[in-house]
């Protein structure tokens, strides 16, 4: 089908990675402010690992300052854990697409918490078991992620 | 997805013709990063980038703050008749008692003045607001900062204070062009100077976190300060004006061993749930530093101090103040009556 090595509807993904980035400041209950799952580390790994000739340090990097900014953090600390994060998946994403769904979710499990201990070596306040929250719920959430990802990837090619 | 492997021998090529490596972009990134960290931490040049920044990044915000601010549009449009109407009576009844509460109030801030010109200090009354309304965005939790609509384009700057109709919700931290950002009192890195109201006592208030209350720093064990005690703010510093209430004295306590107490105090702006804001201006004070003849006047002759009160007062009255004292209580009701 494609033949052509140029990119196809790659717009999409960056759509995506802007609704990730809504999502990630869309008001919530303090409750549930802590246990904000990290839509947009999700959103990276899941293009990461499909796409990894489109989507990789640079535009994690590029994702993570917008957040940075968007979040009014210091400059530098999304940045760092987004591209930090998508490098192994980079780097293991042939692995990755073998295992099965559930053991995906562990690997999500373990880098969407290092992002986000990362981004919190700046945040004044550790509480300890709240830093666990986004990564489980992050966990919870990826097999829903992945197939609504997936669907969006399939139903616009993009390639 | 696996699909992508399978595409032949033509597509298999822009893997590997990317010229830089996996780790020397890797290696980019993380230089890039530090750079990006140290400059942002350490250079006050940077600012400028920043709000420009900040400002590029406000669709996105508003964009996310467009559920909330569509509801409450959808619930104010189709209010109830009925309800308006007794939102409006129960206004009204509020703005009557707090037009008699400002009668008082006013005589009083004269009365006041009078007496801190007489003791020749400095005193601002009367400061100017503007009203900014809130972004409903949530930002890093771990950080209690928030996002008001008025930005470079309406004056707002770098450290004015925030209010809410309770008391002081905190101070702006950065500016950009259409909005700006709060630091609330709550956040772990705000301290505020105060003063309880009972005995005047200086302290200093610091955040703790989301949800947490705030807390008063290095009191000493021989301090004066018990549960349910007001604080406002001093003044000290410079950044906030003074006699804004800062929050009420929840728990005392001075545990054994320890040279500081531990004293918790709740916000007396409603942090969470304020919609809009006032941003305090610097405009409009009354500043009787200048005004140095009264002092001098004092320090010449001392038992002579009765005499000058009158003169002092002929001074001052026509140039800062709206109405001489004597006649504050004939006044009044003609304020009320507009």
């Amino acid at each position: 089908m494609a033949i052509n090595s140029r990119p196809q509807q790659i717009w999409v993904i960056y759509v995506t990675l802007m609704i990730a980035i809504l999502l990630m400041i869309l008001p919530l209950p303090d409750m549930l402010r802590l246990a904000r799952p990290e839509f947009v580390v999700m959103a990276l790994i899941y293009w990461t690992m499909a796409l990894p000739q489109r989507v990789n340090i640079g535009v994690a990097w590029f994702t993570g300052l917008v957040m940075d900014i968007t979040t009014g953090g210091q400059l530098g600390v999304h940045a760092f854990s987004y591209a930090m994060a998508v490098f192994m998946v980079a780097r293991f994403h042939l692995q990755l697409r073998q295992y099965p769904l559930w053991q995906q979710a562990f690997t999500i499990l373990s880098l969407v918490f290092l992002v986000h201990v990362v981004s919190m070596l700046n945040a004044p306040l550790t509480s300890s078991w709240h830093i666990w929250m986004p990564a489980v719920v992050s966990t919870v959430l990826w097999p829903v992620v992945y197939a609504v990802l997936r669907k969006i990837r399939r139903g616009f090619q993009v390639s | 997805m696996r699909r992508s492997l399978h595409f032949g021998e033509t597509t298999i090529k822009p893997l590997f013709t990317q010229t830089p490596s996996l780790n020397t972009r890797m290696l980019l990134a993380v230089a890039a990063s530090l750079l990006l960290f140290l400059m942002d931490a350490r250079l006050d040049m940077f600012k400028p980038v920043r709000s420009a920044l900040a400002t590029a990044v406000y669709p996105i915000q508003s964009l996310a703050a467009m559920p909330s601010s569509f509801s409450d549009w959808f619930s104010e449009m189709f209010q109830d008749r009925g309800d308006l109407r007794e939102r409006i009576t129960t206004l009204e009844a509020q703005a009557l008692i707090q037009n008699v509460r400002m009668q008082r109030i006013q005589a009083l801030e004269r009365e006041n003045m009078r007496l801190r010109e007489l003791l020749g200090s400095s005193f601002r009354l009367q400061e100017r607001v503007q009203i900014a309304e809130l972004l409903s965005v949530d930002l890093d939790p771990f950080y209690q900062h928030v996002i008001i609509d008025k930005g470079k384009q309406f004056g707002v700057y770098e450290g004015q204070p925030v209010l809410d109709s309770r008391g002081v919700m905190g101070q702006v931290a950065e500016v950009s062009q259409l909005s700006s950002r709060v630091v609330l009192l709550t956040d772990p890195s705000h301290s505020i100077p105060v003063q309880i109201v009972r005995n005047g006592l200086r302290a200093v208030v610091t955040g703790r976190g989301l949800g947490e209350p705030l807390q008063v720093e290095y009191l000493p064990h021989n301090a004066d300060i018990r549960e349910g005690d007001w604080l406002v703010t001093s003044g000290l510093g410079g950044r906030f004006p003074v006699g804004y209430p800062v929050g009420q004295v929840m728990a005392v306590d001075f545990p054994q061993g320890k040279a500081f107490g531990e004293i918790s105090v709740k916000p007396a702006a409603q942090l969470a749930t304020s919609r809009e804001l006032m941003l305090v201006l610097p405009g409009e004070k009354i500043d009787f530093s200048l005004k140095i003849p009264p002092v001098d006047l004092n320090a010449d002759s001392s038992t002579n101090a009765p005499l000058m009160v009158p003169e002092a007062l002929q001074q001052e009255t026509p140039e800062t103040l709206p109405a001489p004292d004597a006649e504050s209580s004939v006044e009044s009701p003609s304020d009320d009556g507009n």
